[in-house]
C-alpha cells in the first residue's frame, strides 16, 4: 500500500501543508492565512491538502509539524522548529545550499546548514517585525498598494530615495512623509526592500556569508526583496518555485524519514 | 516529546527564603533603629557593612522586588516618571522606588527601602554613571563612583587592580568614615572575610556536584543560593545553609538522582544575567526537554578562589578578589573568559551553550555570536542567544526563547544521531 506522509507549518501570518509520498515527491500542498486560531488553520490547511490529493487522514503515516504554531497541531507526531524544518527543506530543494536565509511572516532567521541537511548555527531577528513579511505588507498598505505588485512597481524606480528606520511605525511613517513629499511609489518601493535588505545583510554578517545561499519563506517571493539582497550580499541568490512552502516541505520530509526508520524497524522484529 | 521530564526540587534550598527575607527587613526597618543605610552596585557592599550600616545591593534588590510580584509595578512608575524603556531595567527599577517614596505613589510595602545616606556604584557602565547621576540630582543623595574596568589582557590585570584599590583608600574608605563619623573598622571586614571564606570554599565544593551526571543540581539552585556569598557575605547562618546543601548533593549524587528525572538529557552552560524575575518561567522552558542548565560564567564571579581569601589583610586580599585571584570583574571580558568555557565544556560535559542577552544591560552580551562561533569551531558544540531581561516582562518574548531553546536541543540531538 502507498505510503504518505505530512509537513504542517503554522507560521504567525500563514499555514502551510505539503503532502509527499513514499519517494518524497510532493502530492499536494496548501498555503492559507493563519489567522488568530493556530488550531483551525493547521486543521483547514492539512484537510484541504488531503483533499486536493485525494486522500484519506488514515492514508497518512506520520506528521511533523513546525513553526510559530507547532505545538497547535493535535494530530501531529512530533513537532520541530522551523530552523529544523527549514534547514532540511532548503537542503532537499538545492543540495548545494550553505546558508538559508528565510523571511517569514514575523521573524527572519539566517542558517547555515551542513551536509545532511541539519542547521549547525543560526540567527533570528530581534521580537520586534522589522524586515519580516508583516513590515512588508505594512509598507504596501502604506504605500497602497498590493504586496504583489510592489516588485514590478519597484523595478521602475528611477531616482534612489531613502527608508532609514526599520521600526515598522517608524517606516510607515516615513513613507507617508516621502508620499507627501510627492516621492514616486516605484522609487519608495524600491527603498523599501533596500531597507529590508539591510536588515538582513546584518544578520547574515553575524553569521557569515557561505555559497550556495537560498532564500525561503513568503518574502523570497518578492522578487524586489531577492534582487536588493542579492546586490548587498554581492551573491546570487536562489529561491525554489514556491519558497512559502519550505519549511513544510522540510517538516514532510523529515516525517517521511521517521516514518521510514520507525517501518524498518517493525519490519526487522516482524 | 515522548518522555515526560519532570524538576526534581532540592529540600536546602527552601531554607534561603527566610534568610534573604530578613536581610530586607532589616534594611527596611534600619532608619527605625537610627542606622545608617547605603545602597550599592557591584561587589562593594562589604565596605558599608564593616561600616554597621544596612546596605542594599542593586541587583539583589531587583530580584526580589521581581520575585515579590511588584516588578513591573515599580517599573510602571519608573517609566511614568520619565525613565526610558531601554535603559537599564535596574535603573528604572530604582528610580521607580525613590519615586513612590518621593511622591508617596502606592507600591508594595514591602518593595520599599529607605532611601540611602550614601550611594556606592561599582563597574561603572554608562547605565550605572546615570543611575548616580540621577539619585544625586533628584534626591541629593551623596554618591561614591568606583570604577573596575574589565581586563582584556593579562598584562592589565595589575595595574587595574592596583587603580581599583587606590579608589578604595583614597575614596571610599575617606568618605564611609566622613558619613559615619567613624573610623573604618577593619577588623569587622575581616570578619566577614572569614565567614566569606568559610561559606564559599563549602560553596565550591557544592559547584563540584555539577560534574556529577547525572547532575544533582541546576544552575538555577545556585542562583537562589547565591546569596550568602554575596550580599548575605558576613552572616553566619550561610555556613550551614551550604554545609546542608553539600549533604543534600552529595546524597543525591551517590544514589546518582538527578535534578531532572527521570533522566538528564542535555547538559547547558548559561551566560550572561540569571533572569532573576524569572528563573520558574525559563526552567520550564529546559524541563520538558530533559535539558539542565548547569555552570555559568556570572554566578561563578563571586569570589571563585576562596582559598586566596586572606582575613588578615582585608583590604589587599578583597582587591585580589575582584582583580588577580578572582572573577569578578575579569569574568565579563571574553578574551579571558573563552578559555574557561572551553575547559568547562570538557569538565562538566556540556552539550551546549545557551547566552542570555539582556536587552537592557549589555555588560554581559560581549562578543555573544562570536563565542558561539570559536566554541563551536574548538569543541564542537552549538550555542544559542536569547533575548530577553533581567526583570522587565515587557522584554521578554516567550515564543521566540521557546523556539531558541527547543532549535538548540534539536541541533544537539542531530549531532547525536
Ligand atoms: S546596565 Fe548592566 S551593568 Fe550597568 S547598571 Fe544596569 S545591570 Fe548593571
Amino acid at each position: 500500500m502507498a505510503s504518505f506522509v505530512a509537513g504542517v507549518d503554522v507560521g504567525s501570518l500563514c499555514t502551510k501543508t505539503v503532502i509527499l509520498n513514499s519517494n518524497g515527491s510532493i502530492v499536494s500542498y496548501n498555503i492559507i492565512r493563519s489567522g488568530s486560531f493556530y488550531k483551525g488553520a493547521a486543521e483547514t490547511s492539512y484537510t484541504s491538502a488531503l483533499k486536493k490529493a485525494g486522500l484519506q487522514p488514515d492514508d497518512i503515516d506520520y506528521i511533523v509539524s513546525t513553526g510559530y504554531g507547532r505545538t497547535r497541531v493535535p494530530f501531529r507526531d512530533v513537532e520541530l522548529t522551523e530552523i529544523f524544518c527549514h534547514a532540511r527543506g532548503a537542503k532537499k530543494f538545492f543540495p548545494e545550499v550553505q546558508t538559508i536565509i528565510d523571511i517569514g511572516g514575523q521573524d527572519s532567521k539566517v542558517i547555515h546548514v551542513n551536509d545532511n541537511g541539519d542547521p549547525i548555527r543560526f540567527v533570528m531577528n530581534d521580537k520586534c517585525a522589522a524586515g519580516t513579511g508583516r513590515f512588508l505588507e505594512v509598507m504596501a498598505a502604506g504605500l497602497g498598494v498590493e504586496l504583489d505588485e510592489m516588485s514590478e512597481l519597484a523595478s521602475r524606480a528611477q531616482k534612489e530615495v531613502e527608508v532609514s528606520s526599520m521600526c515598522t511605525v517608524f517606516a510607515e511613517s516615513e513613507i507617508i512623509s516621502l508620499l507627501a513629499d510627492e516621492c514616486e511609489k516605484a522609487d519608495i518601493a524600491a527603498a523599501i526592500y533596500r531597507a529590508i535588505a539591510r536588515r538582513i545583510t546584518g544578520l547574515v554578517g553575524q553569521l557569515g556569508l557561505k555559497e550556495k545561499v537560498v532564500m525561503t519563506g513568503g518574502v523570497a517571493k518578492s522578487a524586489g526583496v531577492v534582487h536588493a539582497l542579492e546586490e548587498r550580499l554581492n551573491t546570487r541568490i536562489l529561491v525554489a518555485d514556491e519558497p512559502q512552502i519550505n519549511g513544510a516541505y522540510g517538516a514532510a520530509q523529515i516525517a517521511l524519514e521517521k516514518h521510514l526508520r520507525h517501518y524498518c524497524r517493525s519490519c526487522k522484529k516482524s | 516529546m515522548e518522555q515526560k521530564y519532570r524538576l526534581n526540587r532540592l529540600e536546602t534550598t527552601r531554607m534561603i527564603g527566610p534568610m534573604v527575607d530578613q536581610h530586607w527587613k532589616e534594611l527596611r526597618t534600619a532608619k527605625e533603629r537610627g542606622e545608617k543605610v547605603a545602597w550599592c552596585s557591584g561587589p562593594l557592599f562589604i565596605f558599608p557593612y564593616a561600616m554597621g550600616m544596612k546596605c542594599h545591593f542593586m541587583a539583589g534588590y531587583s530580584a526580589y522586588c521581581a520575585g515579590r510580584g511588584a516588578g513591573d509595578q515599580v517599573l510602571e512608575v519608573a517609566e511614568a516618571e520619565g525613565e526610558l524603556r531601554e535603559t537599564c531595567s535596574y535603573h528604572r527599577m530604582h528610580m521607580g522606588m525613590a519615586a513612590a517614596i518621593k511622591k508617596g505613589i502606592p507600591i508594595k510595602e514591602e518593595v520599599i527601602l529607605p532611601l540611602p545616606d550614601l550611594l556606592i556604584i561599582g563597574r561603572l557602565c554608562p547605565e550605572m554613571s546615570h543611575y548616580a547621576e540621577a539619585l544625586y540630582r533628584q534626591m541629593g543623595i551623596r554618591v561614591v563612583g568606583i570604577d573596575s574596568p574589565p581586563p582584556r589582557r593579562a598584562e592589565d590585570v595589575l595595574p587595574l587592580e592596583k587603580y581599583f584599590e587606590n579608589q578604595i583608600k583614597e575614596v571610599l574608605i575617606p568618605t564611609m568614615e566622613e558619613v559615619c563619623g567613624k573610623p573604618f573598622d577593619y577588623d569587622r571586614m575581616s570578619e566577614i572575610l572569614r565567614i566569606l571564606k568559610e561559606t564559599a570554599l563549602l560553596r565550591n565544593e557544592c559547584w563540584e556536584y555539577f560534574k556529577c551526571k547525572p547532575s544533582p543540581w541546576t544552575l538555577w539552585d545556585y542562583g537562589v543560593s547565591i546569596a550568602p556569598v554575596f550580599y548575605l557575605m558576613g552572616k553566619p547562618e550561610g555556613i550551614p545553609y551550604y554545609q546542608r546543601l553539600k549533604e543534600e548533593l552529595a546524597e543525591r549524587a551517590k544514589n546518582k538522582i538527578g535534578a531532572i528525572l527521570p533522566e538528564e538529557k542535555y547538559r547547558i552552560y548559561w551566560d550572561g544575567w540569571l533572569p532573576w524575575a524569572f528563573l520558574g518561567k525559563f526552567i520550564r522552558k529546559f524541563v520538558p526537554y530533559g535539558a539542565v542548565p548547569l555552570v555559568g560564567k556570572y554566578p561563578w564571579e563571586f569570589f571563585p578562589h576562596p582559598e586566596t581569601i586572606d582575613p588578615e589583610d582585608p583590604l589587599g586580599t578583597f582587591v585580589k578578589q575582584v582583580y588577580s585571584n578572582g572573577g569578578l570583574a575579569r569574568a565579563n571580558a571574553p578574551e579571558m573568559s573563552l578559555p574557561l568555557l572551553e575547559k568547562w565544556i570538557d569538565e562538566y560535559s556540556l552539550d551546549g551553550l545557551v547566552m542570555f542577552s539582556s536587552k537592557t544591560c549589555r555588560m554581559w552580551n560581549l562578543g555573544h555570536p562570536d563565542i558561539i562561533k570559536r566554541i563551536e569551531r574548538s569543541k564542537g558544540i552549538p550555542g544559542v542567544v536569547i533575548e530577553g531581561d533581567m526583570v522587565d516582562s515587557q522584554m521578554i518574548s516567550e515564543s521566540q526563547i521557546e523556539t531558541r531553546l527547543q532549535a538548540l536541543f534539536e541541533m544537539i540531538e542531530a549531532r547525536r544521531s
